[in-house]
């Protein structure tokens, strides 16, 4: 491929997935008659009074990524506390009861969850689990797991044996050898896996909706729907696009700050070379 | 290869004490489900001692030592070790140490760190860690890697840290699994002197897989033939080669192949290549030179028989068409049962 094809192709690739946010990004900074009046009035109509709107609301914008946070990080946490020993266990199993438990979180990773909110919402009342912030990490978890025990068992298996077999006989425990050898080995795989979990309960929609209903418990998602839905009259399409802008910036540090793990190969060489 | 002598009075009590630290395997098998791996070994190995495993690939000879490590469950027999019975001990507290054929090296941690996080999590004393660390360092020259990470090391440097890990469990036994399959040949011949003075420099017995039979031989101190999980031999090398047990042991020790000549009643007489001489006169075994290849010190003829086609390691100048007669010492004829490939 010549290299000015390759560019062409990148910078469209680029374009189709950035713009969107570009386009978000560019309507956050304006003023609804700027909006309204189109690509005429790019000379001025530019404001910060979308983001002083939402980050002045009651309760303040910076509550609901709190919220969202501690969620993700809470649910991240316990899905991978409960997938690292589930996929290690698994990983050192063979022939029908890995592949049955395989065929098992598979059918599980891929069902549709939305067809389970009413359940779950039902689940909630009856436990008195409703407008409780930190129980969302149970459905949250619950759902990622079946996705993370298969990523993280893939990660396990693809370890050379002998790396463990050889601490094994160094005298380390299980313990050990996770603490020192495995995990530090799986760390692109851990973060990753890390890093999904976190995107769905940031994301998710139906079941921080019903289970939420007091304004500052709410996450990110509902929060955002009643910002969109606040006015029977308009759309506060300034309003609503600084709050996507605001909602992506910590999911981008994010990233950025594990960059190198997601892309790191820490265990090459580990064989022979 | 035994201790040194000990003074007088303790004599007996160091012939003990090597005695108890030896391993033992009784009746050693293991089976993957419908399929034999390991019958029924019996081997010994004294402290101070190390004892090859050799045979083809597949003939089980690396599940010999998972099995003494507890890395593979043992289907029958025993393994005593230094006088404990260990067959179903757990593999940490057999204190027994492996070099893997491919090192297993911790790819994340430098060398000092590979060599020190195991003493670390056992517990070893900081002060204690450090000296062995230099003493480990120091036999092996390993000084001047200790801050690169296995990556960034040959096949001979990541060989050693592999095998100083191993050392610094202070184990009761060593297994080194292949240890040298992975480096080029002019390496492993360096290598070799160097393992054996650092094998027998220990006090715990040492067992060594290879399918190299000139490795083998130059390493241990005695060696056991395996074929298809069955134990054919167990003897020096000097054993091996001038009274091997049965056919395939005879065919399988030596370069070039020792020489078969089926008999009419049904045994097979088997001669080095080295001990066929010329005959002059009338008696021997008629002849034709078909190859010839020039070693320098010797050279290897390929001849043709009534009986089939011979090799003959000799230092004439024969040609290529020669006709010749051939015989051999009585002394140096071995023989075997056709059909059952034991000796008679």
């Amino acid at each position: 491929m010549r290299a000015g094809t390759r560019t062409g192709l990148v910078a469209l690739l680029l374009l189709w997935s950035l713009g969107p946010m570009l386009w978000q990004l560019y309507t956050s900074l304006r003023t609804p008659e700027a909006l309204l009046a189109g690509a005429a009035g790019l000379g001025g109509g530019w404001t910060l009074a979308n983001y002083g709107a939402v980050l002045g609301g009651d309760p303040p914008f910076w509550r609901y990524l709190l919220n969202s946070s501690v969620v993700g990080a809470l649910s991240t946490l316990l899905t991978l506390a409960l997938a690292i020993p589930c996929a290690y266990a698994l990983s050192h199993r063979g022939g029908l009861l890995r592949w049955l438990v395989g065929g098992g979180l598979l059918a599980a990773a891929v069902f549709p969850y939305v067809l389970l909110f009413l359940a779950l919402l039902q689940a909630a009342r009856q436990l008195g689990l409703a407008n409780n912030l930190l129980a969302l990490c149970l459905p949250y978890a619950g759902l990622q797991l079946p996705l993370a025990v298969l990523l993280l068992q893939a990660a396990f298996a693809e370890l050379p044996g002998e790396l463990e077999e050889s601490a094994v006989l160094e005298g380390f425990s299980l313990w050990q050898r996770l603490r020192w050898i495995l995990l530090p080995l799986m760390g692109p795989a851990v973060v990753s896996t890390g890093l999904l979990v976190f995107l769905f309960s940031w994301n998710e929609f139906p079941i921080a909706l019903t289970w939420i209903s007091r304004s500052e418990l709410l996450t990110l998602a509902p929060a955002m729907a009643r910002i969109a839905g606040s006015s029977v009259y308009t759309v506060p399409y300034g309003a609503f696009a600084a709050a996507t802008v605001l909602g992506s910036v910590p999911l981008l540090a994010l990233l950025l700050l594990f960059q190198r793990q997601i892309v790191a190969g820490l265990t090459q060489g580990a064989i022979k070379g | 290869m035994t201790a040194l002598p000990a003074p007088s009075a303790a004599a007996t009590d160091a012939a003990s004490a090597d005695a108890a630290s030896c391993l033992r395997l009784e009746g050693l098998g293991r089976r993957i489900g419908e399929r034999v791996i390991l019958t029924d070994i019996d081997l010994e190995v004294a402290a101070g001692e190390c004892l090859a495993l050799l045979g083809p690939s597949g003939c089980g000879k690396s599940t010999v030592l998972r099995v003494i490590a507890g890395l593979d469950p043992c289907d029958g027999g025993r393994i005593l070790l230094a006088g404990r019975d260990i067959t179903r001990q757990a593999p940490a507290r057999r204190r027994v140490a492996m070099v893997f054929q491919s090192y297993a090296l911790y790819p994340h941690l430098d060398v000092e760190r590979n060599l020190t996080l195991g003493m670390e999590l056992r517990g070893v004393a900081p002060e204690q860690r450090q000296r062995d660390l230099a003493a480990v360092l120091e036999l092996l020259q390993l000084g001047d890697l200790r801050r690169r990470r296995p990556a960034q090391l040959s096949g001979g440097q990541r060989q050693r840290v592999a095998l100083a890990r191993a050392l610094l469990r202070k184990p009761e036994l060593m297994l080194l699994d292949e240890p040298m399959s992975n480096l080029d040949a002019q390496l492993r011949e360096e290598l070799r002197p160097q393992l054996r003075a650092i094998l027998s420099g220990g006090r715990a017995p040492a067992m060594y897989v290879t399918h190299d039979q000139q490795e083998a031989m130059g390493i241990a101190d005695r060696i056991a033939v395996l074929r298809q999980g069955r134990l054919q031999q167990c003897g020096s090398p000097r054993d091996l080669y001038h009274h091997p047990a049965n056919l395939f042991v005879a065919g399988f020790i030596g370069r070039p192949q020792i020489n078969l000549l089926p008999q009419a009643d049904g045994t097979v007489v088997a001669v080095r290549p080295e001990h066929l001489q010329a005959m002059s006169g009338g008696g021997g075994l008629p002849v034709r030179v078909l190859s010839r290849e020039w070693h320098g010190a010797s050279q290897q003829l390929l001849l043709e028989s009534a009986q089939g086609q011979l090799r003959w390691t000799c230092d004439g100048n024969q040609a290529i068409g020669d006709d010749l007669r051939l015989g051999w010492e009585p002394h140096h004829e071995h023989r075997f049962q056709q059909s059952s490939g034991r000796r008679c």
